[in-house]
């Protein structure tokens, strides 16, 4: 590796050090192969360590997603902040985790509220060694709910649901009414009753610790009758400094954590974040704890991220996508170089209409687009053949997907390319004029009589640039959107003009193409809710306001949690109705390959649930 | 008119066109769709209930201050700019002071590397070749710069990556420094320097292509005068008339193109540090305009601003020391 060095420096020779290149160089390597050169033997012990690739850029924040939600900084909140009292587990289900919680009790209230009690277990600790308590989960709540932290622009939502959030975030109260302190050991909540009942109410439950003396150092948590509150010096500068300060704030520099690993060391212009283990970690909801003594997070490239991979400058590429990466990784896997695993992602990419637009607004003409494109060769050409199509607003990871593929194909529409089939349901609709206001010839767009105007089918496309999903959609729509009479006229942006269309601050257009990824907490009675206020991006981004999809939806919000038949009967019967009224088409669900080098043991991940984040625990260097 | 009026004339010049282009920017800018409130609070949309996501979206929008008219706005930018004070980030909610430094950093040691390597090589090539003009070395250099030349630098890139850091793995294919890297003092100088290397290399050849052609048209008109036949008749030695009488006059294009160069040593290339992953400023210009943080985009558009209006006052005072015959004030 020296040698290999050495001669890489004579020649860029030329540089002005590169003298000093001759000098013995002290750097570390995963690659195998070159340190057999300079070492001459094979039997050096590898080293425990993991080299991730990353295709997305990291910031400097550490605290959580309110403060920054890029792909690949929310992997690593995963592995410096643990000991949530309710987790996911590896099938995807909400439990209480045993290794924190020691006890826990639910009380549903006279006037409608319900209150969660949770004792924590004993034995935990920071990874300063400090003892964590209550009071960290107490304070938690508070200091997320807080008009202070609001001053430092975080939502400060965290208690938005307990009794007594409005007045302790407007700062009418410095007691939080709807938390308590019960013991050292043992908080309580109490949910507002008009948050109830809610199918995933067990996530009320759900708390997480923060270092006290570490964000508020000369600050305390006690209670009262009217609720806890912080004592001490809580003030916003004082938060400016220990949480937004960029060099030592708990943002960007976390000190103290209580995940499986602690943070060593983030280097912005290297694009690399080191983990260390955490020796004070007590393990996941399983108990497991990390034996991976060094975690590397490091940026690629997506176009040199497979030689990345043979190299050794990179152990893992979690998530690959696209059948030209795929296909370099199988490569190398059939070299016997690396090893792979692949699932599906939990997710799909999409043309998304806006309901509320002329003409999309109407049902027929977004089964008609729906018809004119051939979806199976549309995931054929942009997978590769590493991908599937989902018929309605499910991911394929989904438990209620893997339950229901059977009754899927038996009771959804799969919209088989048919142009006849899409004139039918536009003449079905009115639109059976010409541009001089008589029938249709059955040549050039097709015309609707509106309101005593005569207007034609045409669909504004908003797509954005250097996305080969336009470019397919580009060859793949016009031609059969024409011979059906419809006229596509698309346009090429940016992604924040995109996104001001959707949400209806910029130009808008009838259809854009996007992607979605289905969260754990899959919440559709948001999504497609006919009440204004959730009408905008992020929730109902269609704009769509059907009874139909809208009640079939809300169905699903009061469901409880452990009756997973209702919730099963209930959801069929949501993506049933969104298949009929098609708000969105689904275009392709990615396969997804997880690439990996062979020391790298017991590797099993999958999108959403169990990402490398915590697959890492399981997981083993030999 | 004197020299310090001619000075005095230039800066009061810099001065009025920052302030115009200033406000073109700011503008131009402000105008673009996207919203930098929303680009700023990202996914927290589908997070947070639409009346409280409301209530921070306008807390926010205060807070940076872009629910104030246009006119306020660039009034409050350009008088804290002018006071050192370049604004907040949206897109990594920091001063832009506090994240401008690295990539800054960054990209002036990878083009003050690659203008050493350009500079050493092509001016000698250029002399080389223009003293051989024509011949077999003349045409061979020829052909190679002006494939380096015509060569876009991603492919170069690309093949630069394939050749010594797939097939002959002596180069790493990106970074800045070996992942996990402990190293410390000069044996981290060096990793760096490792890592530099192919994007050094990559960034010199277009350059190497286009100064070498530039020093040779130069010097072949230089070589052609009457003084130079003067100087051989004096029986100088060939390379004093070479270095001393020709190269010196052959100057002049070479200190424009110089200059441009130290100009452009704060200018990131976005195609070189996207494929070898080098965190700069181009990188950081395009994101910024992607994500609308124009507090980012502003900063680096105003500085360029500055960069070129006072890179050509320098020309011309670098004109005045290499060739005596040039006076400012004329």
């Amino acid at each position: 590796m020296k040698l290999r060095k050495l001669f890489a420096l004579l020649l860029a020779g030329v540089m002005a050090f590169s003298a000093a290149a001759c000098g013995a160089q002290e750097t570390v390597t995963n690659n195998g192969e070159s340190s057999e050169a300079s070492s001459g033997t094979s039997e050096e012990p590898l080293e425990n360590k993991l080299v991730i690739g990353a295709i997305t850029q990291m910031k400097a924040e550490f605290y959580d997603a309110n403060f920054c939600n890029d792909g690949t900084n929310y992997s690593m909140y995963d592995l410096l902040h643990g000991y949530t009292t309710v987790v996911s587990t590896k099938e995807g289900e909400f439990v209480y985790d045993p290794t924190v919680v020691k006890d826990h009790s639910e009380v549903e209230n006279d006037d409608g509220t319900k209150t969660y009690t949770v004792t924590i277990n004993d034995g935990l600790v920071w990874s300063d060694g400090t003892p964590i308590t209550a009071k960290d989960y107490v304070f938690a709540v508070l200091l997320e709910s807080s008009p202070e932290m609001a001053e430092l622009a975080y939502p400060s939502q965290a208690g938005y649901y307990f009794v007594g959030y409005d007045e302790f975030y407007s700062g009418s109260t410095k007691n939080f009414a709807g938390v308590h302190l019960v013991d050292e050991m043992t908080y309580s909540v109490t949910v507002k009753a008009e948050e109830l009942p809610f199918h995933y109410d067990i996530s009320y439950a759900s708390q997480w610790p923060r270092p006290i003396h570490v964000i508020a150092p000369d600050c305390d948590v006690v209670d009262a009758a009217e609720g806890a509150t912080i004592t001490g010096d809580f003030t916003s500068e004082v938060l400016e400094k220990t949480v937004n300060d960029p060099e030592t704030g708990y943002r960007a520099n976390p000190s103290v954590v209580c995940g499986p690993y602690t943070l060593s060391s983030f280097d912005v212009s290297a694009q690399e974040a080191v983990f260390k283990i955490n020796p004070n970690y007590t393990g996941d909801y399983r108990g497991v704890k990390p034996s991976i003594e060094t975690v590397v997070v490091k940026l690629v490239s997506n176009d040199t991220m497979m030689n990345e991979l043979k190299a050794g400058n990179v152990d893992l590429l979690s998530q690959t996508g696209g059948a030209e990466n795929i296909e370099a990784g199988l490569d190398l896997a059939d070299e016997g170089l690396v090893e792979y695993i692949s699932y599906y992602r939990n997710g799909y990419g999409k043309v998304q209409f806006d309901c509320s637009k002329f003409p999309t607004d109407s049902e027929n003409v977004r089964q008609a687009i729906a018809y004119c494109l051939d979806r199976n060769e549309f995931v054929r050409q942009y997978t590769g053949g590493y991908g599937s199509i989902a018929q309605s607003a499910y991911g394929l990871a989904q438990w209620e997907y893997q339950e229901s593929i059977d009754w899927i194909a038996e009771n959804l529409n799969a919209y088989e390319m048919n142009v006849d089939k899409a004139i039918e349901l536009l003449e079905a609709d009115g639109w059976t004029l010409g541009e001089d206001g008589q029938p249709y010839s059955g040549e050039g767009v097709r015309y609707k009589e509106v309101d005593g105007e005569l207007k034609p089918l045409v669909i504004e496309w908003a797509n954005s640039e250097g996305n080969p999903v336009s470019a397919l959609l580009a060859t793949m729509l016009p031609e059969n959107m024409e011979a059906a009479g419809m006229q596509l006229n698309p346009t090429t942006m940016d992604f924040s003009t995109l996104s001001a269309g959707i949400a209806h601050t910029g130009t808008t257009y009838n259809m854009y193409n996007l992607a979605t990824g289905i969260p754990l907490l899959n919440s559709p009675w948001y999504y497609y809710s006919k009440d204004p206020a959730w009408m905008q991006p992020g929730y109902n981004s269609n704009w769509i306001a059907d009874d139909e999809l809208d009640a079939a939806a809300g169905a699903l919000k009061t469901i409880p949690y452990e009756d997973r038949d209702a919730w099963l009967d209930a959801w069929r019967n949501y993506i049933k109705v969104w298949n009929e009224k098609m708000p969105d088409i689904p275009l392709y669900s990615d396969e997804y390959f997880d690439f990996y080098a062979p020391k790298l043991k017991n590797w099993e991940a999958s999108d959403a649930i169990w990402p490398w984040s915590r697959a890492i625990l399981d997981a083993s260097i030999g | 008119m004197g020299k310090g009026r001619y000075l005095l004339k230039r800066l009061i010049y810099i001065v009025f066109v920052f302030f115009i282009i200033s406000i073109l920017m700011f503008f131009i800018y402000k105008s673009m769709p996207g919203d930098p409130v929303e680009s700023m609070l990202g996914s927290l949309k589908t997070s947070m209930r639409p009346d409280a996501y409301q209530e921070l979206y306008d807390r926010t929008a205060e807070r940076l201050g872009v629910n104030q008219p246009l006119p306020v706005q660039y009034f409050a930018w350009i008088s804290n700019m002018l006071t050192g004070n370049f604004g907040y980030s949206t897109q990594y909610q920091r001063q832009v002071i506090d994240v401008i430094g690295a990539p800054m950093f960054n990209t002036i040691m990878l083009n003050l590397f690659t203008m050493i390597v350009v500079f050493l090589v092509s001016i000698f090539l250029g002399i080389a070749t223009a003293v051989h003009k024509n011949g077999v070395f003349d045409k061979g250099v020829q052909v190679v710069t002006i494939v380096g030349y015509s060569i876009p630098s991603f492919i170069i890139a690309l093949l630069a990556i394939f050749a010594f850091a797939v097939k002959i793995p002596i180069f790493p294919i990106s970074g800045i420094r070996t992942p996990g890297s402990e190293a410390t003092g000069i044996a981290a100088a060096l990793d760096v320097a490792w890592h530099m290397a192919l994007p050094v290399l990559v960034m010199s050849v277009s350059g190497i292509g286009g100064i070498t052609r530039y020093v040779r048209a130069s010097m072949i008109d230089a070589l052609r005068m009457d003084y130079i036949k003067t100087a051989r008749a004096k029986g100088l030695r060939e390379k004093t008339v070479i270095y001393v009488h020709a190269f010196r006059n052959a100057l002049i294009p070479i200190v424009t193109i110089t200059t441009w160069w130290i100009i452009g040593l704060f200018g990131g290339s976005v195609v070189i540090e996207s494929v070898f992953l080098w965190n700069g400023l181009g990188k950081m210009l395009i994101d910024g305009l992607m994500n609308r943080d124009f507090s980012i985009v502003l900063t680096m558009q105003m500085f360029y601003v500055l960069l070129s209006l006072a890179g050509n006052v320098l020309m011309d005072i670098a004109y005045t020391i290499v060739d005596p015959r040039v006076r400012l004030e004329n």
